[in-house]
């Protein structure tokens, strides 16, 4: 018999909060939107290979160079920041508009074992729509230049399934403290997305204090670029980016999980 | 087992199977390859090697490259050209790869020993070489050695050695008569050249060509350039020196180069950035009488990497077209 003074345990009560989020994440309009975003690059792999079949000229831009730019300008750069906004903020933010923060709150758990549960439940509804298309892209325009040509570059498939992952924990992390901070965390997350993020083209240090730097960086891939991102073009060293992501990323759940946990949420009536 | 849980399932299950696929593919790769690009065949190359370039010619030979410039001298390998005349070999039939390693004692103009890699006819290529007196054969621990006679009749110093019917030397007599000795005995020379070898390690595999150099091969290259409009003055621009030097491309369908360059630090690496930047910019600062400069600059990108510089350039066939047809129209200056 559980001794009912105390909360259940983080464990069994992040994962029973886990089961309960995933079942309201996944199955959503939400999640729908976001998996044709991310799994169009694969249909235009498809598509690319389909209409280049028959053909004697060669495309403007062949397979490897498409999964290039796929990966590194599309899903790291903007889809995949975009679908951590639109989970993350909204782990807490759902529950207060749905007004069901209460009963979630007065369960014998304790705050940080239900954000625990919530974002474990973000990561695996994000993942479950991002790692399955970044493997299919890969195979399909890698494959293109035949199966010869994908053995040598599998070390990249791991290094970019790799930095997806990292990539929607490092938003992930950042847009849930956004979500506990403030009441509409989606205009100012578009803001750093698209404004502060924009950093990273800059020279100097700059680049350093924002997120896509550093995770640009952890790819190999560089599509060329014109403008002040071509112009300025760094690659931030590997080791210190994987330090600075993780620490990031723990300093914001951190901070997420404090003020979810001290704060008073009053609903509005 | 919930829906929710059935889909996270499924998609975890298409990613492992995934990764086995790659894991497969990257074990076959690896069970055919030596080091890197380089094929186990071609650790007889001297140890002494101040460069390695590889091609592989069946992705030559089928890129539009080929088809635009192989007639024009210097715009395919002089090695697969010698190859070609001498032999009357067909690269688009008969090879497959080839790798060349230059080293310090070849003779200016000589491409150095080239190993090429594909399906030799031993008994047809020996006889056609030996019928038209082309050549003077000797055995070298086994192996019969060709050495082309030059022009005078007598022996040269260009040699061909076939290793088994799909690999061949060709190359120095000196060089190929060594490397076949090598092989006899087993052992392997390049790979004490560890420093060269650590270069093509990082070469990513399944490029159409590919060199890498270090150290030696740079000191030859010229440690600064007149400046921009320096012509009375005589300013220069001091080239920061590079450690090594590392070449992959592709030729299909555009011209890709990916060139790295390791300087001695971090900020020779952003100097050497910088000025090739500033010979960008000036290529873009001519597009008004040469649109086609602007194009060529925006098909370059630069960027460093600790004290690496990597250099980026996709240039479409349009582009080197536009270039060559201006070059051919412009009339010389008049006196």
């Amino acid at each position: 018999m559980r001794d009912t003074s105390r909360p259940v345990p983080f464990a069994a009560a992040a994962r029973a909060v886990f089961d309960l989020s995933l079942e309201g994440m996944v199955w959503t309009l939400r999640s729908l939107l976001l998996a044709l975003l991310v799994w169009a690059p694969a249909a235009f792999a498809i598509g690319y290979r389909v209409y280049n079949a028959g053909k004697s000229a060669a495309p403007p831009i062949s397979g490897p160079d498409f999964y290039a730019l796929i990966v590194a300008v599309y899903w790291i750069r903007n889809v995949l920041p975009l679908a951590a906004l639109f989970y993350a903020t909204s782990l807490v933010a759902d529950e207060v508009e749905g007004r069901t923060l209460t009963y979630l709150v007065t369960r014998p758990l304790t705050r940080g074992s239900i954000f625990a549960g919530k974002f474990a439940a973000y990561l695996a509804t994000t993942l479950t729509l991002a790692l399955p298309a970044g493997v299919l892209t890969f195979f399909v325009l890698q494959s293109a230049r035949g199966w010869s040509a994908v053995g040598p570059s599998v070390g990249d498939l791991f290094r970019d399934l790799g930095v997806m992952v990292l990539t929607l924990v490092a938003y992930g992390a950042f847009f849930a403290l956004l979500g506990v901070l403030l009441k509409r965390p989606v205009i100012p997350g578009l803001l750093f997305l698209y404004g502060w993020e924009l950093m990273a083209n800059l020279p100097g240090y700059l680049p350093r204090f924002t997120l896509t730097a550093w995770l640009r960086s952890l790819v190999h891939h560089r599509p060329a670029e014109e403008g002040l991102g071509g112009l300025f073009q760094q690659v931030l060293p590997a080791g210190p980016g994987l330090a600075v992501l993780i620490g990031a990323s723990a300093v914001f759940l951190a901070g997420a999980a404090w003020i979810f946990s001290t704060r008073e949420y009053v609903l509005e009536q | 087992m919930t829906r929710s849980r059935l889909a996270v399932l499924v998609s975890m299950i298409v990613v492992a199977l995934g990764v086995v696929a790659g894991l497969s593919a990257l074990w076959l790769n690896q069970a055919r390859a030596a080091v890197g690009p380089l094929p186990a065949e071609a650790l007889v190359l001297p140890a002494d090697a101040r460069f390695v370039m590889g091609f592989d010619v069946k992705r030559f030979t089928a890129s539009p490259f080929y088809a635009r410039y192989a007639s024009e001298r210097g715009m395919q390998p002089e090695s697969l050209r010698d190859l070609e005349e001498k032999t009357g070999l067909n690269p688009a039939r008969d090879l497959d790869q080839i790798v060349i390693a230059g080293t310090p004692d070849v003779r200016r103009g000589s491409p150095g020993l080239a190993l090429a890699l594909g399906r030799f006819d031993l008994y047809k290529i020996g006889r056609t070489l030996e019928t038209e007196g082309k050549v003077a054969g000797h055995n070298v621990d086994g192996v019969s050695v060709y050495v082309f006679k030059g022009k005078d009749g007598e022996p040269g110093s260009v040699a061909l050695a076939f290793l088994d019917e799909s690999a061949l030397l060709f190359g120095p007599r000196s060089q190929v008569e060594a490397a076949v000795a090598s092989r006899t005995r087993g052992e392997a020379p390049l790979k004490k050249n560890t420093v060269l070898l650590g270069l093509v390690e990082k070469v990513r595999p399944g490029s159409t060509f590919w060199m890498v150099g270090d150290q030696s091969l740079l000191a030859g290259m010229p440690t600064s350039i007149p400046a921009p409009g320096s012509s009375g003055d005589g300013a220069t621009i001091t080239l920061p020196a590079l450690k090594s030097l590392t070449v992959t491309g592709d030729l299909d369908p555009q011209v890709s180069l990916a060139i790295t360059g390791e300087a001695a630090d971090e900020l020779a690496a952003k100097n050497l950035a910088d000025v090739v930047r500033g010979f960008v910019a000036l290529m873009s600062l001519q597009a008004q009488q040469r649109p086609e400069l602007q194009r060529l600059a925006s098909a370059v990108s630069v960027a460093t990497e600790t004290n690496h510089v990597l250099v980026t350039a996709r240039v479409p066939y349009e582009l080197l077209d536009a270039l060559q047809a201006r070059t051919k129209t412009t009339p010389a200056p008049t006196k």
